[in-house]
């Protein structure tokens, strides 16, 4: 009994510090991808509150909390609430069960970097991810408007196209794996990373976490030249705030994790950093891969929705399915 | 001479009785009997001799003395005699008949002239308004319509008190303005609904760059049926131009298409100077020529950010406004001004080129190719660019001349039509340029003809800076001609000059009588000024003929049953600006 209690509470810190440290990550995420779009696009970008803008996300937090929160008449409210929030805690969620280094003896305590680690890790990351899919359709019924209903109609085609692809692009890990542990995975990798033989999964993932995070290739769901801002159109303040942080930072920054997880060998990597080197070693994998993304969002036009679905159930979910044949071939001959 | 006369359609004169030539020098026409006129237009159409298949224009002018009231005036275009024709035909009974028929292109023009001048047009199939509200009652452009409106809306001040003095002179009756219930039955009118929503862009959305009000029927995703409101932006123009001075619309031309405001300058001030019979010197001719080609590479700059934009790659349109910035710094060093700039003057322009101006000139085409390749290289064999638009709203041969399509959009679907090299005016004519042609006709031969036209444009420029760095000394206004106002030097010195400056700025050119018919080669199409002089110093009549009003029109034809993915990019690629459709 005291012991359950102990673990409880264990966890409960564990998990204020993750979502506190998830807060502040994703508002520096924005930081960091408004510098990035600012230098690929030959401007220096948020220059002027803090050093070299490093106060603009706090500057930009106090804003959207204390900006009017208008709720448009004729809504359901109900949904038109819940929409916000069910597009933001399940991506939040996701972090429970990702690992961000081993276990570090610090103080006589032993320190796990990571809330949990399940056995079905994996599944309970793609069935969090699934959910918020929920939030962006609510937001475009309930917002009872046309522009919020076609965007979150056509993110529901996109999700429903790339969530099998994904689902199957990660079959090829877990087989070499041999467990659905996102941490089991990851020491499964310590010779060769499964990014050899799964390099096609790999570009499923890819283009599987673009198009679940809306960013440009298939940002259909909020082309903002069709259909204005497409499933938020309606929200404001906060409510508004939450879609782009869940979508655009939390869930690509915790996929990006995942797919680092996956195929990179999570924080393996030579210990030349000393003790924090597993750390040092999955955020810059972590970093090198939100940066792919911030790269691809700020120089591609964007796919039409029904090239986008096109793509996924054409070219994305076969080729998904070539690479389990692949990784099976490969578990066969080198075991 | 690129007017149509007696000579080129006499095998064919004898069959329409009513049929009169008159030969005038500015501008040859020829006047037929309202019953005949359905025929006549048919025949020179379907004529294999003649083929005036390319629909040009369509206006109305309003003479109150006369008998019938309104005269209606076509301008079409002969493919094979590479000539234009006017023709006109009294309206009896204020009725004209339709040529929906024969050019799809006159859909909106007659539509105009209902909305302007209230004509019945027979057998058109949906005559509204074009640019007014449904059930507002008057036709602005009708001599009898005070320029100041009709005052017949009460509209109390909310801050005055009955019974209280009035603070200022607050007027109680206003002109009319539209209410929910004349936008709500002007959109009835426009469109039924079939299919499942009605989706309403505009008249304030970010895709429609302006104040374009578009309707989409929608099933699912797909359009079925469109329509457009235009008339958000209406300032009533050319009723403005019959109350100015020649001169003094100048700065109205610049208002129009403002992305281009020293193309649409040039355009009216050629059209004024033919019917003023004023020659301006070389050297404004060749500043004239190389600015338009700055501000033509200068609107192509925005027009492709804002497609890209469009499109989603959001990079692009902060690479060509760098380019674009430097276009309108070396416009504003030479004009003053960045964006309407009313640099050209009757007989000229306002001032001389100033000192280093040809220098940043070429440095900026020396700096420029390599920017257009990173523009390129990003896009044109982008996939995604591809695949959004390729095959999206391809124009047809035939569409180009139904609905009257100019400019880049005609020549993306290989009509070389460009008024450049059919009517030179300036220094066209001296200067080696190539016009790039389509083959297809879809959203990426526009992309691809615009983007070679930036590049021919910059070779325009590069032989300008060279002519003009050979007549550094030469005077860029022709003051010697009466109707041209004098400098502000000579206006000081010599009371000549200041009386000449007096009689034009007060009593306006007065301008031989006569008609005239000019147009320009606009970065949008086809710009043409039709002027009716009547030998006062304000212009009877002026029309303007508006590329990109006649380019939006074919904009729901090719939208039906393609995805709103697609409005984008065909708005995009026909690139309307609403100052000049809605004028």
């Amino acid at each position: 009994m005291e012991e359950l209690i102990l673990t409880s509470i264990a966890i409960g810190i564990k998990s204020v510090i993750f979502i506190i440290g998830m807060f502040l990550l994703a508002a520096y995420l924005t930081w960091i991808e408004r510098k990035f779009a600012g230098h690929v696009q030959q401007r220096p970008g948020p220059l002027h509150v803090g050093w070299h803008g490093l106060l603009q996300p706090i500057a930009d937090a106090l804003k959207v909390l204390t900006k009017e929160d208008i709720v448009p008449s004729g809504v359901d409210k109900v949904l038109f609430y819940l929409a916000s929030l069910l597009a933001f805690v399940p991506a939040i969620m996701i972090l429970a069960v990702v690992p961000f280094g081993q276990p570090v003896n610090l103080f006589g305590f032993e320190i796990k970097p990571y809330i949990t680690d399940l056995n079905v890790g994996l599944i309970l990351a793609l069935a969090f991810g699934s959910i918020s899919i929920y939030g962006v359709i609510f937001a475009g019924w309930a917002s009872n408007s046309k522009y919020p209903m076609i965007g979150g109609l056509r993110k529901a085609a996109v999700l429903i196209g790339y969530e099998v692809a994904l689902g199957f692009a990660m079959v090829g890990p877990i087989m070499q794996a041999g467990t659905f542990s996102l941490k089991g995975i990851v020491e499964a990798q310590q010779g060769l990373w499964f990014i050899i033989p799964n390099i096609l999964g790999f570009v499923v993932i890819l283009f599987a976490i673009l198009a679940e995070t809306g960013r440009t290739p298939f940002d259909v769901q909020e082309a903002e030249a069709e259909l204005v801002s497409g499933y938020n159109t309606e929200y404001s303040a906060m409510k508004f705030g939450l879609f782009p942080l869940a979508e655009w930072y939390i869930a690509t920054f915790v996929l990006s994790a995942i797919a680092v997880i996956l195929f990179f060998g999570g924080w393996n990597g030579p210990h030349i950093f000393g003790p924090i080197s597993p750390f040092v070693w999955f955020f810059l994998k972590l970093a090198m891969m939100f940066m792919f993304f911030l790269w691809v969002h700020w120089t591609l036009p964007r796919y039409r929705v029904d090239q986008i679905t096109e793509l996924a159930w054409k070219v994305m979910l076969p080729l998904s399915l070539l690479n389990i044949l692949v990784v099976a071939i490969w578990i066969m001959i080198f075991g | 001479m690129l007017w149509t006369k007696q000579d080129d359609i006499a095998f064919i004169g004898d069959n329409f009785e009513s049929l009169k030539f008159v030969d005038n020098e500015k501008l040859p026409y020829f006047e037929i009997n309202q019953n005949e006129l359905l025929p006549f237009l048919k025949e020179i159409k379907e004529n294999p001799n003649l083929q005036f298949k390319m629909f040009i224009d369509f206006t109305v002018a309003d003479y109150p003395l006369h008998k019938p009231r309104f005269q209606g005036v076509y301008f079409l275009y002969s493919l094979i005699l590479k000539k234009r024709i006017c023709i006109k035909t009294w309206a009896e009974n204020e009725r004209l008949p339709s040529l929906t028929g024969l050019w799809k292109g006159a859909k909106w023009a007659e539509r105009e002239a209902y909305d302007m001048f209230g004509i019945q047009f027979e057998g058109h199939e949906n005559l509204v308004r074009m640019f007014m509200w449904e059930s507002y009652q008057y036709y602005p452009l009708r001599k009898d319509f005070p320029i100041e409106g009709i005052k017949d809306t009460y509209l109390p001040s909310l801050n005055e008190k009955p019974g209280s003095m009035p603070s200022h002179d607050y007027e109680e009756y206003h002109t009319a303005i539209p209410t929910m219930e004349d936008l709500e039955e002007t959109e009835k009118k426009r469109i039924q609904k079939k299919a499942q929503i009605v989706l309403n862009w505009g008249p304030l959305h970010p895709g429609t760059h302006g104040t374009i009000w578009f309707l989409f029927d929608l099933e699912g995703e797909k359009v079925q049926n469109c329509d457009i409101i235009l008339g958000q932006l209406h300032r009533g123009v050319e009723k403005i131009a019959e109350n100015v001075t020649y001169t003094q619309f100048i700065p109205y031309t610049d208002r129009m298409d403002y992305i281009s405001a020293i193309c649409s300058n040039v355009a009216y001030v050629n059209a004024v100077e033919k019917l003023l019979n004023v020659e301006p010197t070389e050297k404004a001719k060749w500043i004239r020529t190389m600015l338009c080609e700055l501000q033509r590479i200068n609107s192509h700059l925005l027009w492709l950010g804002t497609y890209a934009l469009d499109l989603g790659a959001l990079t692009i349109f902060l690479y060509t406004f760098r380019e674009r910035e430097k276009i309108m710094d070396i416009i504003e060093g030479i004009a003053g001004i960045r964006l309407n700039s009313s640099y050209i003057r009757i007989g000229g322009v306002r001032l001389d080129l100033p000192e280093g101006a040809l220098d940043v000139i070429n440095h900026f085409i020396k700096d420029f190719p390599t920017k257009l390749e990173e523009y390129e290289t990003i896009l044109t064999k982008n996939r995604v660019w591809l695949k959004r638009n390729v095959g999206v709203g391809i124009i047809e041969e035939e569409d180009v001349y139904n609905y009257g399509l100019t400019g880049a959009v005609a020549r993306a679907s290989g009509v070389a039509y460009d008024i450049r090299m059919i009517q030179p005016t300036d220094k066209y004519d001296e200067v080696d340029f190539e016009i790039p042609l389509g083959t297809v006709g879809d959203s990426y031969d526009r992309y691809l003809v615009r983007m070679e036209e930036m590049r021919q444009s910059l070779n325009i420029v590069k032989q300008c800076v060279e002519k003009l760095e050979k007549l550094k000394d030469d005077k860029h206004i022709a003051t010697d001609n009466p109707y041209v106002l004098p400098t502000l030097d000579e206006t000081f010195i010599s009371i000549e000059s200041m009386v000449k400056d007096f009689n034009l700025r007060i009593y306006g050119e007065q301008a031989p009588e006569g008609e005239i018919y000019l147009s320009g080669e606009n970065p949008r199409g086809e710009l043409g000024f039709y002027i009716i002089s009547k030998g006062e110093g304000r212009p009877y009549r002026t029309r303007i003929r508006s590329g990109a009003f006649y380019n939006l029109q074919i904009f729901p034809e090719l939208i039906k049953g393609r995805t709103i993915a697609d409005a984008v990019v065909l708005l995009g690629s026909l690139d309307p600006v609403v100052g000049e459709t809605d004028r």
